[in-house]
This record gives structure tokens, sequence and C-alpha cells, in this order.
């Protein structure tokens, strides 16, 4: 149980991968504040999940995109606990918008959410973590790095998201603070129906060389081991967990090379 | 100001259309919303009347007045409690 006794923030923990993440640090010992915003009973359901596993969970919402909500937050962790030892900053949003068609409102509303908040609440998590060291995972995307069909905004956020991850891996070093950054694939989730429902994602068995499509079970084993000790020397590093798919573009999956 | 007017105002002013457009039997569509404004929407009537609007909930509402009547019970039963 290589986190018993830890404590571990994961927003966004209701459902999809913040779920399985969740319940991926709660397996091994971890008790959870599972953050959510606009599904409180996936998130009490999972909260009893994770109580059955023989940890603590506390819910709490919030809407990370709001700095108030933010500090609301974490004044309650640190009233009701006063630490911190794991932060994934895993809560996201996004509109489906070319770039030429990103206006201030979709900008504002994906950048407060998935880039602003990874800042100001890796902040926050850090005052919590002081003397005890600690891990910040922050889930970021391969739309990061990779244009996919209007992924604009959301793309461009986890570049600044990966940018945050590298400053703080450096800034909190001292303070025994690790943190890193998963990017996935398109990952089976509910979120993931509305990309599909717009045709924006192709059944990815089709493109995975690994033969399936990640599911959040896969980023959750990741998450795990960056937040343990043997990733210790592990900092600032963005890992790519998506069946081989960004490095064989020009590779059709499932056809074997003929030699 | 009643809870009507209020959400009317706050819609109004996310949606950036007239308020005197919105009626109750308006839809989201009618009013030319897209779905950044409809979240939007929800969240500053959550963070006005210090209340819950879960997304399944939402999903429901087939017009303005759906919206304005959920509200308007769901904060009556805060005043309650």
């Amino acid at each position: 149980m290589p986190f018993k006794g830890k404590l571990a923030l994961v927003t966004g923990s209701g459902r999809g991968i913040g779920r399985a993440i969740a319940l991926k640090l709660a397996s091994q010992g971890a008790d959870i504040i599972v953050n959510f915003f606009r599904h409180r009973e996936t998130a009490e359901k999972t909260a009893k999940e994770i109580q059955a596993m023989g940890v603590k969970a506390q819910v709490i919402r919030a809407n990370v995109g709001d700095p108030a909500k933010i500090d609301e937050m974490f004044n309650t962790i640190g009233n009701d606990w006063g630490y911190l030892d794991i932060f994934i900053n895993n809560a996201a949003s996004g509109v489906g918008r070319s770039a030429m068609d990103v206006d201030v409102k979709a900008w504002d509303w994906t950048m407060d959410i998935n880039a602003k908040a990874a800042l100001l609440c890796a902040q926050r998590a850090a005052k919590l973590m002081e003397g005890r060291g600690g891990k910040i995972v922050s889930i970021s995307s391969l739309g990061s790095s990779f244009v996919l069909p209007t992924y604009a905004i959301v793309g461009i956020s986890k570049a600044a998201l990966e940018a945050i991850t590298r400053y703080l891996a450096i800034e909190l070093a001292p303070k025994n603070i690790c943190v890193n950054a998963v990017a996935a694939s398109a990952v089976e989730t509910e979120a993931l129906k509305f990309y599909i429902k717009e045709g924006l994602v192709k059944d990815t068995r089709q493109v995975t060389p690994a033969g399936r499509m990640v599911i959040p079970e896969d980023v959750a084993k990741v998450v795990a081991f960056l937040c343990s000790e043997e990733a210790f020397m592990i900092r600032g590093q963005t890992i790519i967990v998506d069946g081989g798919t960004s490095i064989a573009p020009f590779i059709p999956a499932g056809k074997e090379e003929s030699q | 100001m009643t809870v009507e007017e209020q959400i009317r105002d706050i819609v109004a002013n996310i949606v950036h259309v007239d308020k005197a457009i919105i009626t109750r039997d308006s839809t989201f569509k009618d009013i030319k919303a897209d779905s950044l404004d409809i979240v939007q929407s929800l969240v500053a009537v959550e963070d006005a009347f210090d209340i819950e609007i879960p997304d399944e909930e939402a999903q429901n509402f087939q017009n303005f007045g759906d919206f304005v009547d959920y509200v308007e019970s769901h904060a009556a039963e805060k005043e309650k409690a």
C-alpha cells in the first residue's frame, strides 16, 4: 500500500479518467478528495466505492474555472485535513472549435479550467505539501502537440498545462514535490461520446498499434506510478499513453509491414 | 426582481441577446445559444441562487419556463432547509 496514510485530491474525479485515478490511488491506500462540478451523483458514487476499500473519501464541489471556488476548496481541505500529499489536476472542459473560430468566451472558459486552474490549484496544493513533499500530476492530451480536428483551444490549453508542469517541476523540486503530466490519446470515457457523436473520433482500434483503445485505467496506472517513489527522478515530463498511435502515423494498425 | 427576471437577465447577458426575446416558451436554440452559452448560463444561475443543477436535470428542460420552474422549486427548498 504505497499511499497508505496519504491524502490525494483528484479534480473531476466523479467520472472518466479522474474516477479511475481516484479508485487506483485509493486501492493503494490513499484517502481521496473527490472533486466534481456538474455531476454530484457520480461523485458520491465514486466516494462510496473508495470508502468500501477501507480508506476515507470526501466529496467537494468546486468549479476550478473560478479562482474563488478554488480558494474555497483548498480552504476546506486546509481546515478539514491540514495537509495534502498528492494533487491530480484532471478536471478539464472545452469547446469544439477550429482555431479560426475560437472567440474570447471559448478561450477564457477553456483556459480558465484547463490551464489557469492547474497553476492556481498547484500553488495552493504546494502550500499544503509544505514539509511533507508531494506529487502533482496533470492530465494532458496528444492535442497539446498534435493537431486534432476542432480541438484547437483545448490543445492550446493542454500545451500551456504541459509548460506549467515543467516550470512547477523545477520550482517545487527543492520542496521534494515531483511534478509531471500524462498525455493520452482518445480515451474511452463518457466525455469521448461527445467527440464520437460529432464524428471527430473514428474507431481508434483501427489506428492504435497496441490493438485497442486507451481506457481510463491505463492512464490511472501511469499516474499511480508517477505518484510512487519509483518515479522520484522523473520531473517535468509528459508521459504519453497512446498505444503507439502518435509515433506511427504512416503504418495502418493491424496490418503487418511487408518485408 | 422575480426569480424569472433574474434568470432572464443572467441568460441575456451571457448569450448577448435582448432579454425581451426570452419568453417562457423560448428554447436555447431559439435565442441562438451555443453549448458554451448553455453551460455558462447554468453555472451563473447556480451561483446566483446557490443551488445545483445537474446536467441530467438540465437536459430535460424543454424551454426557458422549465428552467425557471426548476430554479424556483429548488431555491424554495433551500429556503426551507
